[in-house]
């Protein structure tokens, strides 16, 4: 797996962010300012805009690895030359407060300077999303969503925040306003493929605790839609076929209801030949991508091992269904 | 497929100096009589050559469908950029997944300690 400073995957998982904090000596070693005064400092110095953006990745790396010297010393060197004030940089000291701090008093306090700092200038976005982050990590969900729904209102085309926002709801189990929240990050970016996967996650969820009735097939049948979509925007997603899979497959299952209990204003539901056809193609893609996947064949490595795992078991038991 | 176009843009570069050097020496003749033909004929092959040369030599052209270039950033394994310049192109969809701005760096931390006493017990 390859992961470098300058570009670290989306994703670190601790073998990683290890191996990228072991980097810290490294580029602690060389100082990107120069100790001459200032225009002669303009010619020496050997900053590039990449240097920040390394920077910034190993201050994130050694404190995920508990490294806190190492983030004291970048921090301190980014203090030195963005100053107190710059609102990147103020976010950055919070997290590395919250990071070492021992016990809840302390975060308490780290949550009091963050409250002080939002009062001075509520526009400061990073320490707003910092003061949401720590209330949700106190575990206090339902001060977050507050908190955050004021930031969506006073700044609605911010996606992170609303997909944030979705996945609050969603961990307080309250589907429907997960869902228009997922709508509202679509609205900014409609061809975000995971954020359609996810609606059709969130509503195959609601729907199988619907129960069997009509209600619960229009759920699973809109549910199928969005993996649908999802896998017209990328047609290598393994995630957005394996809900296609697992929705048709369940489509199958049940009953098809009345025509007449569905309003005039509904989309229709989808004709079975039309579910019987996606199964199919659902299973072909992920046999596919299992099989070449798991053999690692050129231009086919970007399958994580777990998600290829979990595809091959959706398969097995399946093609178990069908032989009994 | 580079040897082939180095060697095509090579050879036309040499035919190229070679016709405008010829003609430039043609018209400080005190005749006034046309440009030989062979001139003219090695300009148009020189060019010719540069052309396809320069065409190999272009990169592999971009998906235009949304969706092959979704599964193109899907399926292959993102090769990490070493030094500024690099192209490398990541699915963009990915940070509304993580998240950066509302990273639970106590939740992180706790991930990777329990990591580590794990490798310690076996």
């Amino acid at each position: 797996m390859s992961a470098t400073l300058l570009d670290p995957p989306p994703h670190i998982s601790p073998p990683t962010a290890l191996h990228l904090s072991q980097q810290a000596p490294l580029v602690l070693a060389s100082s990107p300012a120069s100790s001459l005064p200032w225009p002669i400092s303009l010619l020496t110095s050997s900053e590039t805009p990449e240097t920040w953006s390394i920077h910034e990745n190993l201050l994130l790396a050694c404190l995920r690895t508990g490294d806190d010297r190492s983030a004291r010393q970048v921090l301190d060197r980014m203090v030195a030359r963005f100053g107190d004030e710059n609102e990147r940089v103020m976010a950055l000291r919070g997290l590395y407060e919250e990071a070492v701090a021992r016990d809840k008093g302390s975060l308490e306090k780290v949550l009091k300077e963050y409250e002080t700092t939002i009062k001075d200038d509520p526009t400061n976005m990073p320490i707003r999303k910092r003061h949401i982050a720590l209330l949700r990590s106190l575990g206090r969900p339902t001060d977050a969503i507050a908190a955050l729904t004021y930031l969506v209102d006073s700044s609605p085309t911010d996606a992170e925040a609303w997909a944030e926002l979705a996945d609050l709801y969603a961990s307080q189990n309250l589907l429907p306003q997960a869902i228009y929240s997922l709508e509202e990050v679509l609205l900014i970016t409609p061809n975000a493929w995971n954020i359609h996967a996810r609606i059709g996650e969130l509503l195959y969820l609601s729907a199988i605790s619907n129960g069997e009735g009509g209600a619960s097939y229009k759920g699973l049948a809109e549910a199928m839609r969005r993996f649908c979509r999802s896998v017209e925007l990328n047609d290598g997603y393994l995630r957005g076929f394996y809900g296609l899979k697992l929705t048709t497959s369940r489509l199958l299952t049940l009953q098809v209801p009345k025509r007449n209990d569905s309003s005039a204003e509904d989309l229709p539901l989808p004709p079975v030949t039309t579910i019987e056809k996606l199964n199919e193609l659902a299973t072909t893609k992920l046999a596919e991508i299992v099989r070449r996947g798991s053999a690692k064949e050129s231009g086919w490595g970007g399958y994580e091992e777990a998600e290829l795992i979990a595809a091959r078991e959706l398969l097995n038991r399946d093609g178990a269904n069908v032989v009994r | 497929m580079t040897l082939i176009s180095t060697s095509l843009n090579g050879l036309g570069l040499v035919l190229l100096t070679h016709a405008v050097y010829s003609a430039h020496e043609h018209s400080l003749l005190p005749t006034t009589a046309a440009l030989p033909l062979d001139i003219t004929i090695e300009l148009l092959a020189a060019v010719l050559l540069l052309c396809i040369g320069i065409v190999l030599a272009s990169p592999d052209l971009k998906p235009i469908k949304w969706s092959v270039w979704g599964g193109k950033l899907s399926r292959e394994e993102h090769k990490a950029a070493e030094k500024a310049g690099d192209v490398t192109e990541r699915d963009p969809y990915e940070q509304l997944d993580v998240r950066r701005g509302f990273l639970d760096i106590r939740s992180k931390r706790q991930d990777f300690a329990d990591w580590v006493r794990e490798g310690a017990t076996k």
